[in-house]
């Protein structure tokens, strides 16, 4: 009932026509409920916070945020600092987070725009993940590149025919944009 | 057999369902105003009862039956609060819920009474056609469970209600009502509710003799009554808090009767607060299941995703279109009860 007084009020604004009410109701339940969503992220978050990950929103906007993952020890990117840019878009939880690198990084599942292919990400988005989840998900990729559907196929192809090769490439990459 | 051991057991079934609906919104002035109505019925059946003394004629009983019913539930319900308030053993030591409480009340009633009026009771019952008594008590019953549903649900309003007419019914004639039972007694007492809250077929003559007995009991005493106040060291836990079933305004309404003991089950388990959107959960939302992999959520995001994708969050398998299994439940816990009353009208006929 609240929910509905609140889009209501907020929802007034945008359109006079009675017609139209039904859907800008719909679209301003879904930025309320997204930004209540998010801040309760952003307090879990900073409660308890993931290993080698931390996370938070840019400026004001609470929709665009900057994470940073600590690259995990045992890996080519170990010690790197890697800068990644999320944008929540105003249907989220419904919605996944757009993810994108924003420092280079040698990965067969990142692209040179800083794309990530990670599938929770696109399909197996599900409304239950957290951001939480997402960057632990993206640091597990630094461990286990996942080869079967790479966004770099050239990458993953060196990862299965010469490891030590495309380790000691990641290594360089992260000891030039990560450090 | 069957219908009337249905009979029985719906009312109780019910009472919890229809006195917890009906508890937010009664006021106490409308207490007030019934408990003016069930004083003048009392009195009219009282009299009756002096007819049917002097008169001993049955058919006089059967066409009273109905009204005496009725006062007996307002009787019972005083019952309920005199023996309650008398610290009866049974009552405070039973764990059972207070669904159960209006028998209890009633059979400590008959066993508090003496025994002049419990033998017109029992006699009368016996001495009629076992076919008219059977409808006698179907009837009877009938009668429990409308009034249960109509303005007699919200026992403890009329409780207070009671209380505060208590100081301008003080002269009213006190009864014997004996607040020292014997030990034998209430075991006895104990005993026969357990068998009632059965209800199977071998323990049905003894349940039919017992209410019976129990509504043949003229009045019981007038002073004593009081509801029961939270911080009472007496009240039993049984007697359901207002103050809790007040924050849950929409739960009986949409369960309806039956639905009460498999909504309570589930709460327990459900999150407080949606894992999509992080509202609360009002008790609807924590009643719905909506997949089976146990994932819940509130009705606003289940519709949300119903629109869009229409997988369930948590397993991720597309939701299926039966998904308000719940409520066909309820609604069949409420079709076996209208049942059981049909059943109960035509074994009155």
């Amino acid at each position: 009932m609240v929910r509905v007084v609140v889009d209501m009020n907020s929802g007034g604004g945008g359109s006079g026509v009675g017609g139209t009410s039904t859907s800008s109701w719909v679209s301003t339940t879904s930025v309320s409920a997204s930004g209540k969503r998010i801040q309760r992220e952003m307090a879990e978050l900073n409660m308890d916070p993931p290993q080698d990950c931390s996370a938070g929103p840019k400026g004001d906007n609470l929709y665009n945020w900057v994470a940073t993952i600590i690259g995990p020890a045992g890996t080519p990117y170990q010690g790197g600092i890697f800068f990644l840019d999320i944008t929540f878009p105003t249907d989220y939880p419904f919605k996944p987070p757009k993810v994108a690198f924003l420092t280079r990084i040698y990965h067969c599942n990142v692209d040179s725009a800083g794309n990530v292919n990670l599938d929770i990400l696109k399909d197996s988005w599900s409304p239950a993940l957290t951001i939480t989840k997402v960057l632990l998900a993206v640091r597990s990729m630094f461990t286990n590149p996942s080869l079967h559907n790479p966004i770099v196929p050239g990458i993953a192809h060196l990862y299965l025919e010469d490891k030590a090769k495309h380790d000691q490439l990641a290594a360089e990459w992260t000891l030039r944009f990560a450090k | 057999m069957v219908s009337d051991s249905i009979t029985h057991n719906a009312p109780i079934a019910s009472a919890p369902n229809s006195r917890d609906f009906s508890k937010k919104k009664r006021t106490n002035r409308s207490a007030k105003l019934k408990q003016c109505k069930l004083d003048v019925r009392r009195e009219q059946w009282l009299s009756q009862v002096g007819a049917v003394k002097s008169k001993c004629c049955k058919e006089d009983q059967n066409g009273a039956r109905k009204e005496r019913a009725r006062s007996l539930e307002n009787l019972r319900r005083r019952d309920e609060d005199n023996s309650n308030d008398s610290g009866s053993m049974h009552h405070d030591s039973d764990s059972e819920s207070p669904s159960n409480s209006p028998t209890n009340s009633l059979l400590c009633g008959n066993s508090g009474t003496n025994p002049g009026t419990n033998f017109i009771g029992s006699s009368s019952s016996s001495s009629s056609v076992s076919g008219s008594s059977g409808g006698g008590c179907c009837s009877g019953s009938i009668t429990e469970e409308e009034e249960e549903d109509g303005c007699l649900d919200d026992w403890e309003a009329v409780a207070d209600a009671l209380a505060a007419d208590d100081d301008n019914n003080k002269q009213e004639p006190e009864h014997d009502r004996s607040c020292s039972q014997s030990p034998s007694e209430s075991q006895l007492s104990v005993q026969s509710d357990s068998l009632h809250e059965l209800a199977n077929g071998l323990s049905l003559d003894s349940v039919k003799s017992m209410p019976d007995g129990a509504r043949m009991v003229p009045s019981v005493s007038e002073n004593n009554r009081r509801a029961w106040r939270p911080d009472d060291a007496f009240r039993p836990q049984s007697l359901p808090n207002l103050a809790k079933q007040r924050s849950f305004p929409a739960a009986d309404r949409h369960f309806g009767q039956g639905g009460v003991p498999w909504a309570c089950n589930n709460v327990l388990a459900a999150p407080s607060s949606c894992p999509i959107c992080y509202e609360d959960l009002d008790y609807t939302d924590s009643s719905f299941l909506p997949c089976l992999c146990g994932f819940r959520l509130c009705l606003f995001c289940h519709k949300r995703i119903l629109e869009e994708d229409g997988r369930c969050p948590g397993c991720r398998k597309p939701y299926e279109h039966d998904q308000v299994e719940s409520e066909a439940i309820v609604q069949g816990g409420s079709m076996t009860f209208r049942l059981a009353r049909s059943c109960s009208m035509i074994a009155r006929s």
